[in-house]
């Protein structure tokens, strides 16, 4: 099991596919950078059961998650192999949450 | 490995379509034909992406056609679709679409190394460039293996 602090739901309409290589690339940056956020992929019938602390998703898809009051944090990534973008989703979700 | 998934009959250039739904249906027509998805497959990504914006869009100039594996995914697969012109998805941050890539997966925990790699490749102007220059399938084909080998 992870010891990570956090946990983040990476999920796209299907659960598989995009949300898969989203996960791939948001790893391969909270690896680099160290954060302690543990990662699962999921589809969107996930977050009804996801109790963790952000579910990271298409930037087109989080503006309707962001209307469902249930979920504290949502990162929505538009560009899904841009590392930059990935790092500065979830720099901003950790100065939110560590505040 | 993404050439378990990529088969030449699943590749096509040159392609001219008028708006999304035709490229997205021409880029998983393939993969219809060969049997790796049914025709309800087909139009749940269709539906779903006229429910849920195009979600499918995944960077710039990208599509990624998919739906969930009980939709109707019967094999494994992965195709390349060059439009001849690009057409606008609506995805207000990585339109217009020139290339798709149809994906089959039946279920959502295999070829994530597949997946890995298909990242890797998007990541790569390199291999765009291959894709703009391809006169067959089987270039396209190469340039992935190539890729992967080099990874």
């Amino acid at each position: 099991m992870s010891s990570a602090k956090y946990r983040a739901l990476v999920c796209c309409r299907a659960g598989m596919g995009s949300s898969a290589m989203l996960k791939i690339k948001c790893d391969q940056v909270i690896n680099e950078e160290g954060y302690s956020i543990a990662t699962e992929a999921g589809n969107l019938d996930a977050i009804q059961d996801f109790d963790g602390d952000l579910v990271i998703t298409m930037s087109d898809l989080a503006e309707e998650l962001l209307a469902d009051a249930k979920i504290a944090h949502v990162a929505g990534i538009r560009n899904i192999v841009d590392k930059k973008e990935i790092k500065e989703q979830l720099e901003a979700f950790l100065e939110a949450v560590e505040a | 490995m993404l050439l378990d998934l990529l088969k030449e009959k699943y590749v096509r250039l040159g392609v001219k379509a008028s708006d999304w739904r035709e490229a997205t249906r021409l880029s998983l027509a393939p993969l219809l034909e060969s049997g790796a998805v049914t025709q309800e497959y087909v139009d749940d990504v269709i539906t779903g992406a006229e429910q849920h914006g195009p979600y499918f869009v995944v960077t710039p100039r990208v599509a990624l056609p998919h739906a969930r594996p009980e939709c109707g995914a019967l094999e494994d697969a992965l195709g390349v679709t060059v439009l001849d012109e690009p057409v606008e998805f609506g995805s207000a941050d990585n339109d217009p679409v020139r290339y798709l890539f149809p994906l089959s997966a039946t279920s959502a925990s295999g070829h994530l190394d597949a997946l890995a790699s298909l990242v890797e490749l998007l990541s790569d102007e390199d291999f765009f460039a291959v894709l703009d220059e391809a006169s067959s399938p089987k270039e396209v084909v190469d340039a992935v293996r190539n890729a992967e080998r080099s990874n």
